[in-house]
């Protein structure tokens, strides 16, 4: 006699790509997406900062959910997939605690539904939360760890934090070519 | 998972499996077997295939076929069913709020209380200890509905369950309300069913105290309610916050409340009116002022976040359980045909000391 499974059946999802990075940030309308969690702010302000003295052509464009769970709700959903319509490439944050990492991939997600190349920022702690809850999602959604820890709102402190390297990370995310797995290409025959 | 029978496989070598598979709590569990799970859906009128309820962020389909087999591994037996079945409803419940409080870093826990005939019926403890371990309902039950959560939803500590700490009452917090000590209407029918239905109820806290009034007197009980609230606990329930503080007061502390005159709803008040804490302590106040930050704020903003049971046994002793950030939900428990007989033929007659012979 065998054993019953007491797990939910696994679905072999299909696994969707992502969209095409750009070449280069330079003259680029570059989107912040805060998912509505306190530190999310200052991380992307520290983040602008950074990014326009390095690329002073590029333009910023903000989408703040006014909270957390809000993104929860369909119409917030569509109106995050209307506005990445607008930016070339988008940066959310923040995935810091169990919640908000969840919430962070959908975020990113509903971006890259938009055709927008989109990149999370997660506290490093949080980095096998943003994978599982990527795979759940069907994208490898991409993502930058940052030093910058778990619910800070200091944003002097977050300055200091957000380092060129950490630039350079984000950067990375948003113009590397995709794998062959994020293109999600079929396997030839 | 292996199709290997369980002559093949040990009992020690299956429990390796399960863990492996991350389906089990960590402690040794009953393996799931064909027979098993039949025999536990002799608790069930449903089908087999019926779906309770969609769980997690892909929304699995729990089938009653899955949650007999996680009653199973958890201990529990057949007449249990129909409360797992109404707590796997509640869990799926949106306003349960389940999946965010599964998965955030305040390491929340599944809070459970079930009212009505049904307690009697399963010996499912509401006074001395109920929350406490010992009891064989009282433990499965919160157990089965926590493993199958987990297996259903596919979120492991670490992964998707972010709890920082943990929780030692996560898969384990269930007792019976102590309806028949209770000054006041039960729990199940302040929150809409009828007192003759059997209900379970669902909240989301993370932590608990344990207080006693210097005198058990109606004034030393409502201010010990207020004073023992720890500042971390909030409890509100309006612009889309749904924070709420159950108190669960023993029947010593609630006589002497209602012998005061006060209804349930004239407690709540009373927290909500003498609750003003200073801002300059621990915490900092919630929201954003355009002017002067507040001095004081209500730690029970209104009474809608101030819930009330009566559990436990004699003594002075009752609990603050909170901040829930989930429910709290409420599910009336469906009996099927046969719950009469399979309560009687798997009743347990508790024999922990014998007391016969001393006394007559």
């Amino acid at each position: 006699m065998g054993l019953v499974t007491p797990s939910s059946a696994n679905e072999n999802q299909e696994q969707k790509p992502l969209v095409p990075r750009v070449d280069d940030l330079d003259g680029k309308r570059i989107g912040l997406y805060d998912n509505g969690k306190p530190a999310a702010e200052p991380l992307l302000t520290a983040v602008q900062e950074k990014l326009s003295a390095r690329y002073p052509d590029a333009t910023f464009d903000w989408y703040h959910v006014a909270h957390l769970n809000y993104i929860k709700n369909e119409d917030e959903q569509e109106a995050v997939r209307e506005w990445a319509k607008d930016v070339d490439v988008a940066i959310g944050a923040i995935g810091d605690c169990g919640s908000c990492t969840k919430f962070l991939t959908w975020g990113i997600e509903f971006i890259e539904d938009a055709g927008t190349a989109g990149v999370g920022l997660i506290d490093e702690g949080f980095e096998l939360d943003y994978q599982s809850n990527s795979i759940e999602r069907g994208r490898p959604l991409r993502y930058k760890k940052t030093p910058v820890r778990c619910e800070t709102t200091d944003l002097e402190r977050v300055r200091e934090e957000v380092t060129e390297d950490v630039i350079d990370g984000i950067v990375d995310e948003l113009t590397r070519p995709l794998s062959e797995k994020e293109r999600a290409d079929p396997i030839p025959q | 998972m292996s199709k290997q029978s369980q002559e093949e496989q040990s009992l020690e070598e299956i429990n390796r499996s399960l863990y492996r598979d991350g389906m089990t709590d960590g402690l040794p569990v009953i393996p799931p077997t064909e027979e098993r799970v039949e025999e536990m859906l002799r608790g069930t009128d449903y089908d087999r295939d019926h779906v309770l309820g969609v769980l997690g962020n892909n929304e699995n389909p729990l089938t009653v076929e899955a949650l007999a087999a996680n009653a199973v591994m958890a201990g529990c037996v057949p007449p249990y069913m129909p409360v797992l079945e109404a707590g796997a409803r509640a869990l799926a419940d949106p306003d349960a709020n389940a999946i965010q409080f599964s998965v955030s870093t305040g390491s929340w826990a599944y809070q459970w209380i079930v009212n009505g005939p049904v307690r009697e019926k399963l010996n499912i403890e509401c006074s001395s200890g109920a929350f406490g371990p010992s009891y064989h309902a009282n433990q499965t039950i919160a157990r089965a509905l926590g493993i199958a959560y987990r297996n259903t939803a596919k979120i492991y500590p670490g992964e998707k369950d972010m709890g920082v700490m943990g929780n030692p009452f996560k898969f384990s917090f269930l007792a019976g309300e102590n309806e028949e000590m209770s000054p006041w209407e039960p729990y199940h029918v302040t929150h809409g069913l009828d007192a003759d239905d059997s209900a379970i109820s669902l909240a989301g806290p993370n932590g608990w105290v344990q207080w006693f009034p210097s005198e058990n007197t109606a004034e030393n009980v409502l201010r010990g309610m207020i004073d023992n609230t720890p500042p971390s606990m909030r409890a509100r329930s309006s612009d889309g916050i749904n924070a709420t503080i159950l108190h669960a007061f023993n029947p010593y502390n609630a006589e002497e409340v209602e012998k005061a005159g006060m209804s349930k709803q004239e407690v709540k008040q009373y927290l909500v009116d003498n609750s003003y804490q200073t801002t300059d302590g621990f915490s900092e106040p919630r929201g954003s002022y355009d002017k002067v930050p507040p001095r004081q704020v209500r730690q029970y903003y209104d009474t809608d976040a101030v819930k009330i049971a009566c559990i436990g046994g004699p003594g002075r002793v009752s609990a603050i359980v909170g901040t829930s950030i989930g429910g709290p939900v409420t599910k009336k428990i469906e009996l099927p045909n046969n719950f009469d007989d399979l309560a009687e033929e798997y009743a347990i007659e508790e024999n922990w000391v014998p007391t016969e012979g001393f006394y007559d």
